[in-house]
């Protein structure tokens, strides 16, 4: 087995060690501010119809121009955007209905929101790095500054699927941007053991489980479909994986795999060709095993999932593949 | 063969480079894994959503039952406002 997906294959057992903690004292520090289940966004007035979008912050978002595709066609169905697309989604025009947090990092999710704390270009060279939001990169100061604008002015019209595991920081700018939070608990482990870290948070605040699938992306596409009850869900920019020609050090881990591998540091990345868009991309352990997982996730689901991403490596049995501009046609009581 | 081909002596060094490589390659790997990984956890089970209680069986639309409700026009099952709107258990 390749070095990649031997690291993959460790990874659902890594997360939870690295993860648990963490999310389980950012569920205590919640606490006073939990009011609202996730499962009275059912109730909420969100898109027509029975279709969804789930929106991820890959990297064909913009190189497909996804966002501006989907507010010319004017859309009318339920969007869902993973917390990293949603600079990306307000700057296209598109407010998304939904936004799903769930990362309990305690300084770097928050800039999704845009953080007015940030007057100075930050040590951590996160987001100067990544490759799911590009306008971090050239400007870093100035695009935060832009988006704490956006997202005060939007914030009370888009309602935020909160992981009772998001840092307080996340939590606390949304409440000033006059989001509305609604609640839910991250699956931390089976519900059904005796000892279930799940069972005892759900014992301690009534909230609902959801199973995220390692990511953000993923646990949208979780409360599309298992919370909205949506039955139709097209997902764009849910690439988990690099575009041809991508750079290594743009990566996410990066920096992690040089320390750990040296010069071989190329070995961990796994190269996929896609047979639907002739192209050949690339990701890393941690992106490989959750497009196993959501390929195993969508496959059992009681719904149909289109990706229309027009990229990335995410494709086989269980999701059909097909040009975002297809779906919207097809799209019934969505449009 | 081993009955032809026979030492007459004895080897002084003790070989284990290929231990040592194995325990280097799972040393990473140990170490890869605390610093790689996801967001969110994933937990090996057929459930989206659990909420407290054990979960009934999801009725497809590909079940007997769904196809039938389906082709007669009838409602399929939907939101249950207090476990969730889509099946739970998958």
């Amino acid at each position: 087995m390749e070095l990649g997906r031997r690291i993959a294959s460790g990874l659902e057992a890594a997360t939870f060690d690295r993860i648990a903690a963490i999310g389980l004292a950012n569920a205590e520090v919640n606490r006073p501010r939990i009011g609202r289940s996730v499962l009275e966004l059912q109730a909420s007035r969100l898109g027509m119809g029975e279709d969804a979008i789930v929106v991820g912050a890959g990297p064909s978002l913009a190189r497909r121009r996804s966002l501006e595709r989907l507010h010319a066609a004017g859309y009318a169905g339920t969007i869902v955007a993973s917390d990293g697309a949603l600079g990306a989604c307000l700057r296209a025009g598109v407010v998304p209905h939904v936004v799903v947090t769930v990362d309990p990092h305690p300084d770097r999710i928050v800039r999704w929101f845009g953080d007015p704390r940030l007057t100075a270009p930050s040590a951590d060279d996160y987001f100067r790095r990544q490759e799911m939001d590009p306008v971090h990169r050239q400007d870093e100061v100035g695009a935060n500054r832009a988006l704490v604008e956006l997202v005060d002015a939007f914030g009370p019209k888009i309602r935020v699927a909160a992981a009772t595991s998001a840092a307080p920081a996340v939590v606390a700018r949304c409440e000033q941007a006059g989001m509305e939070l609604y609640w839910w608990n991250p699956m931390f482990d089976d519900y059904e053991r005796p000892d279930s870290l799940s069972r005892r948070l759900w014992e301690q605040n009534r909230l609902p489980c959801l199973n995220g699938g390692g990511n953000v992306g993923t646990a949208a596409w979780v409360v599309a479909h298992a919370v909205l009850g949506k039955t139709r869900i097209g997902l764009i920019g849910m690439d988990f994986s690099y575009p041809p020609g991508a750079s290594y050090e743009k990566t996410q881990y990066y920096p992690e795999l040089v320390a750990m591998l040296g010069d071989r540091f190329a070995d961990a990345y796994t190269h996929v060709a896609n047979p639907h868009i002739g192209e050949t991309w690339f990701c890393d352990p941690a992106y490989i095993w959750f497009r196993d997982v959501f390929l195993g996730m969508a496959g059992e689901a009681d719904c149909e999932t289109v990706n229309c991403t027009e990229g990335g490596i995410l494709f086989g049995e269980g999701i059909a593949f097909t040009a975002l501009d297809e779906f919207l046609t097809r799209g019934g009581g969505g449009r | 063969m081993t009955e032809y081909l026979k030492g007459n002596y004895k080897v002084g060094a003790k070989i284990e480079e290929e231990a040592e490589a194995a325990d280097a390659t799972e040393q990473f790997e140990k170490k890869a894994l605390s610093r790689l990984g996801g967001s969110i956890c994933f937990v090996s089970k057929k459930t989206l959503m659990w909420n407290g209680e054990p979960q009934p069986q999801a009725r497809r639309a590909d079940t007997v039952e769904g196809a039938e409700r389906s082709e007669a026009g009838e409602p399929q099952p939907r939101v249950d406002k207090e476990h969730g709107a889509g099946p739970t258990d998958r």
